[in-house]
């Protein structure tokens, strides 16, 4: 284990313990330095990202806005340990992830990060709730489904618990959504596009929800967007462009 | 991941319907193969139960020597039955005067140990079992010897100096079919009176045999630890009785072929049931790793998850096998007549470990792959996901087949011309497959026709079609070989044992009857055979080396047969038997003059002989020299008279002979035995029918087993069709769905979707029909020996039925899509 004081087995038995004093001793959740992605594409290299410096402080928000192209997912999939950059270190809670390996990795998401994605991802074979307690079951937690009803109830979805994905609206699976996310108890909470599948109104308000429970938990969010209004809302916007952080 | 987890991660994936192919290809590869291997295994008992008949026992020491008291103790310490049997040829007088030769076979208590000796209380009468054996001071006598010799039921006969009396008619003796030409007319007494008769005296030519019945390993340690060798033969089914034995065989053979087929079938249906479950968890399992799953836990729940399925999915296909063999079981009793024991743990152990290789084999590779899915795949699908997953599977699976067919038939040839076969017919014609949908490239949907957006689909989608064609060819392949080979072994069986196969044989004709016997028998017998030649001779010398010793040097004793210088019957010839095939060496021209002999293949091999030795017979007392010019072989299935040495006329042109024909009669003109006998005291009539009939019940049984075999490897090929549609569905589905959100109507995309599977049907038969004539040539000839044939009805029938099966099978596994309204397809597989 390079780089790393953890063993797996460490990282899977503490339940934060060895990480949390290192996160509270850090200024930031998050950081990242000298990102760089680039990918093979027949003969040539084809360069995503370059060059990209973030610090957050936890509880803040941070919009990644750019246009189609800008690499926003792609730096969005690496800050949140979901890939490696070809380039940089990230720190996310304490853990460097560029040094450690994907059963690591997965071990600091499951603890410390939460998910909303444009296209929901819910599993079709799951209900709301299950789907809901997902996380706390991957957890080992024994009350995940107190947990995932309480949250479901606090998104406004108590009376459709047992609702599989194809019997709810898009508002609806975001919804879910979120209320998965949340059921990780996560630090910091990365969002893709939140809005994009949905009109402007259910939009809103699945934002004003995301935002609610964002201030409700002391969460710190990250996420991409085209909407310049939704990007207004955060405390930091970095805007990028062709793979280079222009603000 | 904790167990509880991983068991409601089945639940709720069992729900949602996603394992239940695999489900379904499990059951049906434990089921088939338990039931076949239970059927088989209380077949297998029944068929050896009723074939030791033949031999009236398990297994039977035999020699010219008095059987040692030390073999019957040491088989009864080992906890076997046992019987003593003397036969040998005597002199019979009848108190009228009037002799015959007969065959006297004396036994002790507890003969037969299988099989049963019936009798009647009138000559060509009604018989029913007997129980027991001749009391002392009583004979049984075959009913031909009752007019041969003017008796009647209660009259004495003489033995030696010993006057017995007649107190039955001997009908039918289970171990009558051990060597037909050995025996004269049946005369059954008691072992006990043996001696008091005199006959057996030193030189006499007496064969002692003592019968042993009991379970197969104490009758082996007890083959290992006698001194058998050289005085005493050990025989069991096979070596004594070559007829039965080969059709033991070979249908052992296919009922093996057959559960091997169905293996191979149902892997390759949980093959790609759980290819298709793993590809639409890709991105559930992306999911579950951005919340936190790590590669060791997807790997940990997916195959908790498969072995969950596989071990219920076991549990129930023994039940279910156990089931269907007890059902087969049931309806085939009647026939079966015997009670059999109930099958012994084997098949089950069998069912379990083809479950868990199917499941190791097939299922875990792709299963194993979902811990290399990227969690980047949830924001963007443009991510692969790497791995040697594809070549590791392929050699998984191969190995797994490969394992569990040699384990399971115990046969390496037939396991690798069988893979050999389904292999190369793949590589060939999915090269072939590849030609057809690529030719005419069309530009575009071409969603103008039903026919046209159908031949368009197949050629976009060349490489899923290529690889659907290559597996719908392999299950219709796999199907049609089956079918053709219980075809040709039923054929074979049929021609064997044609309805009018003669039935009885007539020895010791003498030479001025054979004209007046010939007639007769053209009026009262259905059909005549040859009539042959025939005389008593044995080795005297080979090559100026005494016989004995020649053999012992230069033989192979391995070879199954008789010795070089046991007495046999003999024959001359001027033309080869018609189905005996020269190996070595030529048939002589007929008038040639010179003193020859032609030699059957296994005798010579076992003796050490081959063309161009000089070997110095003695028949009937005159030294004959001759020269061997030919090698052959020779039907023993045939139940026609066989011989292991036939002469040149010109070498037995001296040698007093008589005469054997054999001929067919039907059961209700047996009486006209009688005439015959009257009419020509001196002959001896051997009556085979019980036998022939015995063999045809083996066969039909044997069919209906290979029926039931069929039947079961036929719904594990549907299995495969319905797993391979149900492979493709997913991107078919979208892709019409999407048409009818642009205006397509239902009709068009029903009549695409029937021309694509229709195509893909027709293109399968084609492979398949190729396939399985090269496949079924190769095991023809390489293991059941049988000729090789073409099959043009195949080549009509693979196309045809490959065209309608995958349109049933496949429309029945879309046409819910069509009905349901596209937006509801179109969201649930967003």
């Amino acid at each position: 284990m390079s780089g790393s004081n953890l063993s797996t087995e460490q990282l899977a038995e503490s339940d934060g313990a060895e990480l949390a004093p290192a996160a509270d001793a850090s200024p930031s959740i998050l950081s990242a330095h000298g990102i760089g992605k680039t990918v093979r594409t027949g003969d040539s290299d084809l360069t995503i990202l370059d060059g990209i410096d973030i610090e957050i402080k936890r509880g803040a928000a941070l919009a990644i806005v750019g246009a189609s192209g800008s690499g926003k997912t792609t730096l969005l999939g690496i800050l949140a340990g979901l890939d490696l950059p070809s380039r940089g270190t990230v720190t996310l809670a304490g853990s460097t992830l560029t040094d450690l390996d994907e059963e690591q990795r997965a071990l600091v998401r499951g603890r410390e990060v939460g998910f909303v994605f444009q296209n929901f991802q819910l599993l079709a074979s799951l209900s709301a709730l299950e789907n809901v307690m997902l996380p706390a079951e991957l957890r080992g937690d024994s009350d995940a489904r107190a947990q995932a009803e309480s949250l479901l109830a606090r998104v406004g979805l108590a009376e459709r618990t047992s609702h599989y994905p194809r019997q709810l609206s898009g508002g609806e699976q975001q919804r879910v959504a979120i209320a998965r996310a949340f059921a990780s108890q996560p630090s910091i909470l990365f969002a893709d596009e939140p809005t994009g599948n949905l009109d402007t109104k259910t939009g809103s308000t699945v934002i004003d929800l995301l935002f609610e429970l964002n201030a409700e938990f002391g969460t710190t969010l990250i996420l991409v967007t085209h909407d310049m209004r939704l990007a207004e809302r955060c405390s930091q916007q970095l805007v990028l462009d062709s793979g280079r952080r222009v603000s | 991941m904790k167990p509880a987890l991983v068991l409601r991660m089945a639940w709720r994936d069992w729900r949602a319907g996603e394992l239940k192919l695999i489900l379904a290809a499990l059951l049906v590869a434990v089921g088939t193969v338990t039931a076949i291997a239970s059927f088989v295994d209380r077949l297998q008992q029944a068929l050896l139960s009723e074939s030791s008949t033949f031999l009236a026992a398990d297994r039977v020491i035999r020699g010219s020597d008095p059987i040692p008291d030390e073999f019957v103790r040491q088989a009864h310490e080992a906890g076997l039955e046992t019987a003593g049997v003397i036969a040998f040829a005597s002199m019979v007088f009848a108190p009228n005067d009037d002799s015959a030769l007969v065959s006297v076979k004396a036994v002790g208590a507890g003969y037969p140990l299988r099989g049963v000796l019936r009798t009647a209380l009138e000559p060509f009468g009604d018989s029913e079992v007997a129980q027991g054996i001749p009391p002392r001071g009583e004979v049984w006598l075959d009913s031909r010897l009752f007019p041969s010799l003017g008796l009647t039921l209660g009259d004495s006969v003489w033995v030696g100096v010993e006057e017995l009396k007649v107190t039955r008619v001997v009908a039918q003796e289970p171990d009558r079919g051990g060597g037909m030409f050995e025996l004269g007319p049946r005369l059954l007494m008691n072992i006990d009176d043996v001696p008091a008769t005199e006959v057996i005296q030193p030189g006499s030519r007496i064969g002692y045999r003592l019968l042993l019945a009991g379970a197969d390993a104490p009758l082996e340690s007890l083959r290992q630890s006698l001194p058998l060798d050289p005085v005493f033969e050990w025989q069991s089914i096979r070596e004594s009785s070559p007829s039965i034995g080969e059709a033991l065989a070979r249908a052992e053979s296919f009922l093996l072929l057959g559960g091997l087929l169905a293996v191979l079938l149902a892997g390759v249906a949980v093959a790609l049931a759980a290819r298709r479950y793993t590809l639409r968890h890709f991105d559930h399992v992306g999911v579950m790793k951005t919340l936190g799953a790590t590669p060791n836990s997807i790997t940990s729940g997916f195959v908790g998850i498969l072995l969950s399925v596989g071990l219920t999915a076991i549990a129930i296909g023994l039940g279910l096998g156990f089931a269907l063999q007890e059902g087969v079981y049931q309806m085939l009793q009647e026939m079966l007549r015997a009670e059999l024991p109930p099958p012994g743990a084997s098949p089950f152990v069998l069912g379990t470990v083809t479950g868990l290789i199917c499941l190791l084999s097939f299922a875990v590779p792709p299963f194993i792959h979902l811990r290399q899915i990227a969690p980047m795949r949830v924001l963007r699908k443009d991510v692969v996901d790497g791995g040697p997953s594809q070549l590791v599977a392929y050699a998984a699976a191969f190995a797994g087949v490969l394992v569990l067919l040699i384990w399971y038939t115990g046969d390496l040839t037939l396991t690798l011309w069988t893979l050999l076969g389904a292999l190369s017919s793949m590589f060939l014609f999915g090269g072939f497959a590849v030609l057809l949908l690529r030719g005419s490239r069309n530009l575009g949907m071409q969603a103008r026709s039903g026919w046209r957006l159908g031949l368009a689909g197949l050629q976009r989608r060349y490489k899923t079609n290529v690889a659907q064609i290559m597996i719908f060819g392999l299950a219709i392949m796999l199907l049609l070989i089956l079918v053709l080979l219980r075809t040709a072994l039923l054929e074979e069986w049929q021609q064997q044992l044609p309805d009018d196969a003669p039935n009885h044989f007539v020895l010791n004709i003498t030479p001025d009857q054979v004209s007046p016997l010939e007639s007769l028998l053209a009026e009262h017998a259905t059909r005549q055979g040859g009539v042959y030649p025939m005389m008593r001779g044995r080795a005297l010398s080979v090559n100026g080396t005494d016989a004995k010793e020649w053999e012992s040097e230069h033989g192979d004793r391995s070879v199954p047969g008789p010795g070089i210088d046991d007495e046999r019957n003999i024959t001359w010839s001027d033309s080869a038997p018609k189905d005996n095939r020269i190996l070595d060496g030529a048939w002589w021209p007929e008038g040639d003059a010179r003193s020859l002999i032609s030699l059957e293949d296994e005798y010579a091999r076992r003796s050490g002989l081959s063309v161009g030795d000089r070997i110095v017979f003695d028949v009937a007392g005159r030294t004959i020299e001759t020269e061997v010019m030919s090698i052959r072989t020779v039907d023993w299935d045939s139940l026609q008279p066989n011989f292991y040495v036939i002469f040149s006329r010109a070498a037995l042109a001296d040698v007093p002979s008589t005469f054997m024909t054999s001929f067919h009669l039907p059961m209700e003109r047996k009486p006209f035995l009688n005439d015959l006998l009257r009419q020509f005291p001196t002959l001896t009539v051997i009556e085979v029918d019980a036998l022939i009939e015995q063999v045809k019940s083996i066969v039909d049984r044997v069919t209906q087993a290979i029926e039931l075999v069929l039947a079961l490897v036929l719904g594990s090929g549907v299995l495969v069709l319905v797993a391979s549609v149900q492979a493709s569905k997913d991107e078919r589905v979208r892709e019409h769905a999407l048409l009818r959100a642009l205006g397509a109507t239902r009709s068009l995309i029903t009549v695409s979707l029937a021309v694509e599977f229709a195509t893909l049907g027709f293109f399968a038969g084609v492979v398949a029909a190729v396939g399985a004539e090269l496949t079924v040539a190769v095991l023809q000839s390489q293991v059941f020996g049988l000729g090789f044939s073409l099959h043009p009805l195949v080549w009509l029938l693979g196309p045809l039925v490959g065209a309608c099966l995958i349109v049933v099978v496949g429309m029945l596994g879309t046409l819910t899509v069509v009905r349901t309204p596209p937006v509801v397809v179109l969201r649930s597989l967003d």
